[in-house]
């Protein structure tokens, strides 16, 4: 029943991703379901943190980024990060659900929106893609 | 009350907040995220969640007892609820915090 709930899938590389959200519980939830299926993770908890991740030469595979953020806000991070010219996938999971935040986050930068909780049914595909 | 019947206990309990729609199925996927390398991880997490929303709930009554409710900054607790409630699937207060935004973004107070 677990591995059911799970949608359990085993990945033949080795991916990292890094998790941006605030919300100690969001970001813990995220990184755990991340590395239930192998995923190595980092989180950070503010967009500014975030940059200078990256900006220091950190690579990813995968990005999960929430829209509201303290310090630098979720769409001004990815706008940053796309900016550096980094092309890794990048999930926008926020609790935002209108339509035009949709718009915005996608036109920073995002590939992918998705309203919160994150979960394997949204997550399971986009691994897979990215295993190759 | 010995130890396997504490366990059924609260089984029925959790169930039961299953049938009543307070938890939905993202609270099955963290369960299932328990294991041996994580054993009291669902224990940790749900602590976790509670202390930092009675924080939130707190200001959110703070904000609400102002005779000029700030509706924006209401907002920004309301979304932070809302958002770690789904994630945790404590369905009911998650629904209730599309209410409260509802009811917020009508400006209100009563509602």
């Amino acid at each position: 029943r677990k591995r059911q709930l799970l949608t359990e899938i085993v990945l033949r590389n080795r991916l990292t991703a890094l998790v941006v959200d605030a919300d100690t519980t969001c970001r813990v939830l995220e990184q755990l379901l991340l590395r239930s299926y192998g995923v190595q993770t980092q989180g950070v908890d503010n967009g500014r943190d975030a940059v200078t991740l990256i900006a220091s030469g950190v690579k990813f595979n995968l990005i999960i980024i929430d829209m509201i953020l303290p310090i630098l806000n979720g769409l001004e991070a990815t706008r940053q990060i796309r900016d550096m010219g980094v092309h890794c996938k990048m999930l926008g999971v926020t609790a935002c659900s209108g339509e035009s935040e949709r718009q915005a986050f996608l036109a920073a930068g995002v590939d992918v929106f998705i309203e919160k909780p994150l979960d394997p049914e949204h997550l399971v595909p986009i691994l897979r893609e990215l295993d190759g | 009350m010995d130890l396997a019947a504490l366990k059924t206990q609260l089984k029925n309990f959790v169930q039961s907040m299953f049938e009543e729609g307070v938890l939905d199925n993202q609270f099955s996927q963290i369960q299932a995220l328990q294991d041996s390398t994580n054993p009291n991880f669902v224990e940790e997490v749900i602590t976790l969640f509670c202390n930092d929303a009675e924080k939130i709930i707190n200001e959110i009554n703070r904000n609400l007892g102002y005779q000029n409710v700030d509706f924006s900054n209401l907002d920004s607790y309301v979304h932070q609820l809302k958002g770690s409630s789904s994630s945790i699937g404590a369905n009911r207060l998650k629904l209730a915090c599309a209410n409260l935004r509802q009811a917020s973004d009508e400006r209100n107070k009563e509602g």
